[in-house]
């Protein structure tokens, strides 16, 4: 028993090597993502330091009840696929793909949540060129939901492969990769809807 | 104990705290989301705000992502990229609010 223990203690020590889960070269790309939203965040708060009154005007007019519902759907999402990596991680394929498909589901909620948000925007006759607040807002949240599709994309094509069996607990490398990705794209999400739609 | 126990224990062990992070997740971005409601505004609300959002994505980086496990610069990468868009944005409201 004593044996079997520190066998699971080597294990659990081999599984924390100095590289995050998922594969390496998906870091990379997540690191070039976080760059360039990290500039993206400065640009629209150094801009607004010069316009304050102005992106608070513009601000209010948009629909922070959205911008809610939106957060909890990729918040759950994020979620889902925790279970799903885990559940590829003790060899369940099946119950992976489940989850894997369930976040799918959210990220397409959030989707339809914004479309509809622009929609509206486009109605009212918004554009880039309305004004500075809109100009960031449009293009910053719009940046992020190209992600959300990419990331579903990248969720969609593991859920399947996940569905033909295809991993196992010693090979389970691409879930924790498309698990990587999506998880930086609600990342960037948590920090993008207070910034636009709360802080003031 | 078989090898399947093995492998499945540390696993199921992550659920827990992961669906507790989700739940804190949840109430913060409720709280965030009534102060907005609420047309709070000023230095300190923001700079309130922008901390749950930080706590919040530390969060997901640390649980979701897995990187508390990891030894290393991975480990920081995220706290670092946090403490980097942080600081400005606290800096440029600092500006707009004559700080």
């Amino acid at each position: 028993m004593r044996g079997i223990l520190m066998d699971t203690v080597v294990r659990h020590e081999q599984a924390r090597p100095g590289y995050p889960p998922g594969d390496l070269a998906i870091w990379i790309f997540i690191l070039a993502e976080l760059l360039v939203f990290a500039i993206f965040f400065a640009a629209y708060a150094f801009a607004r330091s010069g316009q304050a009154e102005l992106f608070n005007h513009y601000q209010a007019t948009l629909n922070r009840d959205t911008a809610l519902f939106n957060t909890l759907a990729l918040l759950t999402s994020s979620y889902f696929v925790v279970r799903g990596v885990v559940a590829a991680r003790e060899g369940n394929n099946a119950l992976c793909a489940r989850w894997l498909w369930a976040a799918v589901a959210m990220g397409g909620l959030f989707l339809v949540i914004k479309a509809s948000e622009y929609a509206d925007h486009f109605a009212a006759g918004v554009s880039l060129s309305s004004n500075t607040f809109y100009m960031f807002y449009l293009s910053l949240t719009f940046f992020h939901f190209m992600h959300v599709i990419l990331g579903m994309v990248i969720l969609a094509a593991v859920a399947v492969k996940a569905g033909r069996d295809g991993y196992s607990p010693d090979d389970h490398t691409g879930v924790e990769t498309g698990a990587s990705y999506w998880h930086m794209v609600d990342m960037v999400w948590l920090i993008l809807f207070p910034l636009v739609y709360v802080m003031r | 104990m078989s090898t399947k126990t093995n492998i499945i224990q540390p696993n199921r062990q992550l659920i827990r705290p992961c669906t507790v992070v989700y739940g804190v997740l949840v109430v913060l971005t409720l709280v965030t989301w009534s102060i907005g409601r609420a047309g709070l505004g000023g230095l300190w609300v923001s700079l309130l705000v922008l901390g749950f959002a930080l706590f919040k994505a530390q969060l997901v980086g640390d649980w979701f992502m897995g990187l508390r496990d990891i030894r290393g610069i991975w480990r920081w990468v995220v706290v670092i990229w946090l403490a980097v868009p942080g600081s400005l944005i606290t800096l440029a409201f600092a500006f707009s609010h004559g700080g």
